[in-house]
């Protein structure tokens, strides 16, 4: 099953601020089912490009690439519950129990059921 | 000894006069201004000067328009920036995306903004770069210590690649602080103001001032700028500098009785004002004098407020100059304008432009009255002494002439400054006496030479112009207005028999 959440994170070389925010991405990512979330580090001293093409300014940030909308997120990523507020995922509070913010969840239902049935897609709206 | 420090020449117009030699090399230097005192436009011209006139790339970093918007409104200038970063010359760091949707969670630099600049100086190997405008930064994230450590980093790398820098900060008033957030104290080194001010007439006055430089000279005055078709230009204010040559040669004015009353002619490199009412003779005697030059070969240029160039060949025609044919064959220029078209430094630099690139030896202005009517006092003063500079520095002789604005009163040219910034005063005068009007000539003053005091009468003839008749003795109060015949011994009984004789009926 390919990713639904596409993550960029850019850093700059082996900086405490990047180191912290690889740790601190890939702990909030450890709550999620596997296979959801996709991430790619960006080591802005080695890819200038992409940092020009998504216009980062500062390091590190954590983009959302899909599903729109792109948000951003600056900084060392050290307070868990706004990284998964601000990337739109939420941690259910029931322990280890992780469910995804109602609206994916609904439309992750509504897919799985048309799968199931074989009938065509749900109609998007 | 220490070395001086170098500078790179920014190829604004009047910038690399004013700071002796433009940017300093190799550093960042502050442009700080309100909204609209044209940092967009000078940091966009130092850029693109450098490609065009230097061959030195540039990196434009851009935080408040969008690369395509600065690419569509220097177009105006006729600039092609699209060729020019196809050409791998002109490289843009966007940093104008609002980041309003983004977080900040913890920790954070300006690493990829470094980066960014870094990779962008590498691609185009840029010798210039230019940040518009840096004060975005502080209010696009909430930590300013990071923001500061930021910009330091970045102040630093730049030095170390040898890259001239302009950043831009915004400043929120006029005579306020700097800059908004204090970003001078980053750049402390090299400082510079765009001032954007209204003055009394209600006009906005936009004016450059450098602040510092830091081990290196710049004029510490404020110089205009204004925004012409062709981009942004400073115009130099011109200090009366008494370092012109001094000339001991007299040329002719190209009126022979004038010439004999300033005993020869005026000294080469000397300002003559032509001072009297309207329709007393200024133009003719300017007319005289550009004639004189190009009769002997020598370019010269008028500029001419009042007529257009049409109407100044019919007038010396009807003298028979033919000024078309020299002006034609390039010995005379002229320069015919409204006054209130452009402003006075604009016509400064365009008298100085077309004398320097023609090599002009003389030069009528008429009527600088016609700016008088426009500028105040100040200004009116400054474009003198300005224009007078120029003409001294660059050995040229020149005529201005002055419009009175009473036909027979008193001569009033003392309180217009003209008086001690010009050389030599002719003045043209009408006298109304026995009931006919007399068109009188006076030499006022005559610096370096002496000259005749006589008040001399004179024609305007169809055959030569300005004829000097004779000296118009026999008549006292003549300047204060209220001419009086001297009457000689006898004149008076006689004059008395006469009307007796009259009434008698006798006559």
């Amino acid at each position: 099953m390919a990713a639904k959440y596409i993550l960029k994170l850019y850093i700059t070389g082996q900086t405490v601020n990047s180191e912290k925010a690889i740790t601190n991405l890939k702990a909030v990512l450890d709550t999620q089912p596997k296979g959801l979330c996709s991430l790619e580090v960006v080591d802005v001293l080695k890819r200038p490009q992409l940092a020009e093409e998504d216009k980062i300014l500062a390091t590190p940030t954590v983009m959302k690439v899909s599903p729109p909308p792109a948000r951003k997120i600056i900084g060392d990523l050290s307070d868990k519950e706004k990284v998964l507020s601000g990337l739109g995922l939420t941690v259910e509070k029931k322990k280890g129990q992780v469910q995804h913010n109602p609206a994916y969840a609904k439309q992750q239902k509504r897919n799985t059921l048309c799968e199931s049935k074989g009938a065509q897609k749900w109609p998007r709206n | 000894m220490a070395k001086k420090l170098s500078k790179v020449a920014s190829g604004i117009p009047g910038f690399d006069e004013i700071s002796h030699g433009g940017i300093p090399q190799g550093r960042t230097t502050l442009i700080s201004g309100i909204s609209g005192s044209g940092k967009t436009a000078f940091s966009a011209q130092f850029l693109y000067e450098g490609i065009v006139e230097f061959g030195e790339n540039g990196v434009f970093v851009t935080f408040e328009e969008s690369p395509r918007d600065i690419i569509r409104n220097t177009e105006s200038f006729g600039w092609n920036i699209d060729k020019l970063i196809k050409e791998n010359k002109w490289a843009f760091v966007d940093a104008s995306s609002d980041d309003s949707n983004s977080v900040e969670v913890g920790q954070y630099d300006l690493g990829a903004f470094i980066a960014r600049i870094a990779y962008a100086v590498k691609k185009v190997k840029a010798k210039r770069v230019a940040i518009d405008s840096v004060s975005v930064l502080f209010t696009h994230y909430q930590d300013p210590g990071a923001i500061r450590r930021g910009l330091y980093e970045l102040i630093a790398n730049l030095k170390k690649s040898n890259v001239t820098c302009v950043m831009t900060a915004e400043r929120l008033i006029e005579d306020g602080e700097i800059s908004r957030y204090g970003v001078e104290e980053f750049v402390s080194d090299n400082v510079m103001l765009l001032h954007s001010r209204l003055n009394a007439e209600g006009e906005r006055e936009r004016t450059v001032e450098i602040l510092k430089f830091r081990g290196s000279t710049h004029d510490s005055q404020e110089a205009p700028v204004l925004v012409n078709a062709e981009g942004m230009a400073i115009y130099p204010r011109l200090r009366p500098a008494l370092r012109g040559k001094v000339f001991s040669q007299k040329i002719s004015t190209g009126i022979k009785g004038l010439d004999t009353l300033l005993c020869g002619g005026v000294y080469e490199n000397s300002t003559t004002l032509i001072t009297g009412a309207s329709g007393s003779g200024k133009t003719i005697a300017a007319l005289h004098f550009i004639m004189e030059g190009a009769k002997r070969g020598e370019k010269s240029l008028l500029v001419e407020f009042e007529e257009s160039p049409d109407q100044l060949y019919r007038n010396a025609k009807s003298f028979g100059w033919d000024l078309e044919k020299y002006v034609k064959n390039g010995l005379v220029k002229i320069v015919c304008h409204y006054p209130a078209d452009l402003k006075a430094e604009q016509y400064l630099k365009i008298i100085q432009d077309m004398v320097l690139t023609n090599k002009i030896k003389r030069v009528a202005l008429d009527s600088i009255s016609d700016f008088q009517r426009i500028y105040n006092e100040r200004k009116f003063r400054a474009f003198v002494i300005g224009l007078n500079t120029f003409m001294k520095m660059s050995d040229v002789t020149s005529i201005l002439t002055n419009t009175t604005s009473q036909i027979l009163e008193v001569t009033e040219i003392a309180e217009t400054h003209l008086a001690t910034t010009t050389d030599n005063i002719v003045i043209l005068k009408y006298v109304e006496l026995g009931g006919r009007m007399h068109r009188l000539i006076s030499v006022l003053k005559q610096r370096g030479s002496k000259h005749e005091k006589d008040l001399m009468e004179f024609e305007v003839t169809t055959e030569t112009g300005i004829e000097i008749l004779g000296p118009f003795r026999d008549v006292e109060n003549l300047m204060s207005g209220s001419a009086r015949r001297i009457r000689r011994i006898g004149e008076e009984k006689a004059e008395r028999d006469f009307i007796q004789e009259a009434v008698a009926g006798r006559i």
